[in-house]
């Protein structure tokens, strides 16, 4: 079989971009380069959260408050620490969706008055293939199956001619998105993230308590999981602090069974789609693919099916800039352009709907 | 509403960037936006006094975003824009 040639030449010079990312409570900017020996290099990633207090989630209004109130210091910031100027880029890379609209529009109103100012063309990206994007540039992984997984989505990817294509997905709320929420409802700070305090928690639990199981063939629900975490607070033998005190159990204990059960189902639905292109690797990203345990038990599966797990650390797999910068340039180099009247944002935005032109 | 910028070209910008989001009840809020020299000028007509209350801040947050931004890279892009053309095209 011949081998498919990448549609993507190599740049004739160095290509520069900056990517501005708002979907979730997470600000970002970042500037990436590409240069003619076919490199990437990462020149700035800032970020910054809009953090709740504990017990809280993050709404849209302030959230998009939150991001106009510090757009304008990030990107400064993003500027000046890749000593470039905003004149010797090539493209403004924006988050198109999917995500909060009111957010995602503070940001993009941004991207469109410097793109206006600068003379600069627009690029609208897809924060899914984003993430996958930076994951592969990141880690070099070749053709993995990618575990997307964050507060938002849930969605296990393979690529295939010039799509990812989604295997399988939640059926309901993102994997993420319940870990956070139970979060809140056991009071843990928010700061850095309700999924990194979470992940501390579960590392002081030694019971595992029975949670249902739902995969759904290629899918998983989590919702029914969450409300029966949440039930075991309620429960009689639930105290906030650990004892001697026979058939009890702790906060620690549920954040750990939980973690336990909706990774382990991560894990299998990531194995099926495995099985079914005959792929060897795995690529985790998305905010909770910062979880060293879910990272450790994908290791597991990997390593017994002879492959291995590439994921990325924090800077990356948390939402941020660099990675629109980073699918933003690859879209921008094969000829994609967003006009001004097409650059509104969309709280849907499916994975599979990008054409990716950038790859054979 | 009659809004002030610093230049025609600004004014411009603004509704530009403004006008490609619709009105998120764009069925019982109706807008103009145009530009009269430096001035951009947004006429908004709505069913009920909430709802012009709601869309008049959205509106205000929204220009307020664009008029910081231009404040804090308009001097850059000018500087370059005057570089670039002291060379043959």
């Amino acid at each position: 079989m011949p081998r498919r040639v990448s549609p993507l030449k190599r740049p004739d010079r160095p290509y520069l971009a900056l990517g501005l990312e708002g979907s979730a409570n997470k600000l970002g900017a970042g500037i990436i380069q590409h240069l003619p020996d076919g490199s990437s290099k990462v020149l700035s990633n800032v970020r910054h959260t809009y953090v709740t207090p504990p017990g809280e989630g993050f709404l849209p209004r302030d959230t998009a408050q939150h991001h106009r109130d510090w757009a304008i210091t990030v990107i400064n910031d993003a500027v000046k620490k890749a000593n470039v100027t905003m004149n010797d880029l090539d493209c403004i890379c924006f988050t198109k969706g999917p995500g909060m609209g009111a957010p995602l529009q503070s940001v993009a109103l941004v991207a469109r008055t410097i793109s206006l100012l600068y003379g600069k063309p627009l690029v609208g990206v897809n924060h899914c293939v984003g993430h996958i994007e930076m994951g592969r540039e990141i880690t070099g992984a070749q053709n993995p199956v990618v575990l997307y997984v964050s507060g938002g989505n849930t969605q296990v990817i393979a690529y295939s001619q010039q799509r990812y294509r989604i295997f399988g997905e939640t059926l309901d709320i993102a994997v993420g998105n319940c870990l956070d929420r139970f979060a809140r409802v056991i009071g843990l700070s928010n700061d850095p993230s309700p999924g990194y305090n979470i992940e501390q928690e579960a590392k002081k639990g030694k019971r595992l308590l029975p949670l249902p199981y739902a995969t759904k063939g290629m899918d998983v629900t989590l919702s029914g999981i969450l409300t029966s975490t949440e039930a075991y607070t309620l429960d009689k033998r639930f105290r906030t602090v650990d004892s001697e005190e026979e058939d009890i159990f702790t906060p620690a204990d549920l954040c750990f069974s939980l973690q336990e059960t909706v990774f382990a189902m991560l894990v299998e639905t990531t194995e099926r789609a495995m099985a079914h292109i005959g792929s060897r690797e795995v690529l985790i990203v998305g905010g909770v693919g910062c979880n060293e345990r879910l990272q450790e038990m994908m290791g597991i599966m990997a390593s017994e099916r002879g492959g291995k797990v590439f994921a990325t650390d924090e800077r990356f797999c948390i939402d941020n800039g660099i990675m629109i910068a980073q699918a933003g340039l690859l879209s921008f180099r094969m000829g994609f352009r967003t006009a001004l009247n097409e650059s509104r944002c969309t709280q849907r935005f499916r994975t599979d709907e990008v054409h990716v032109a950038w790859r054979a | 509403m009659k809004i002030p910028f610093a230049s025609e070209k600004h004014a411009s910008i603004a509704k530009q960037v403004i006008e490609v989001d619709p009105e998120l009840q764009a069925q019982a809020v109706k807008r103009t936006l145009t530009t009269e020299g430096d001035v951009l000028v947004a006429t908004f007509t709505c069913l009920t006094i909430r709802l012009a209350r709601l869309t008049v801040n959205s509106f205000l947050e929204n220009v307020d975003l664009v008029i910081r931004t231009l404040g804090a890279f308009s001097e850059d892009a000018e500087k370059h824009a005057a570089q670039d053309s002291k060379w043959p095209s």
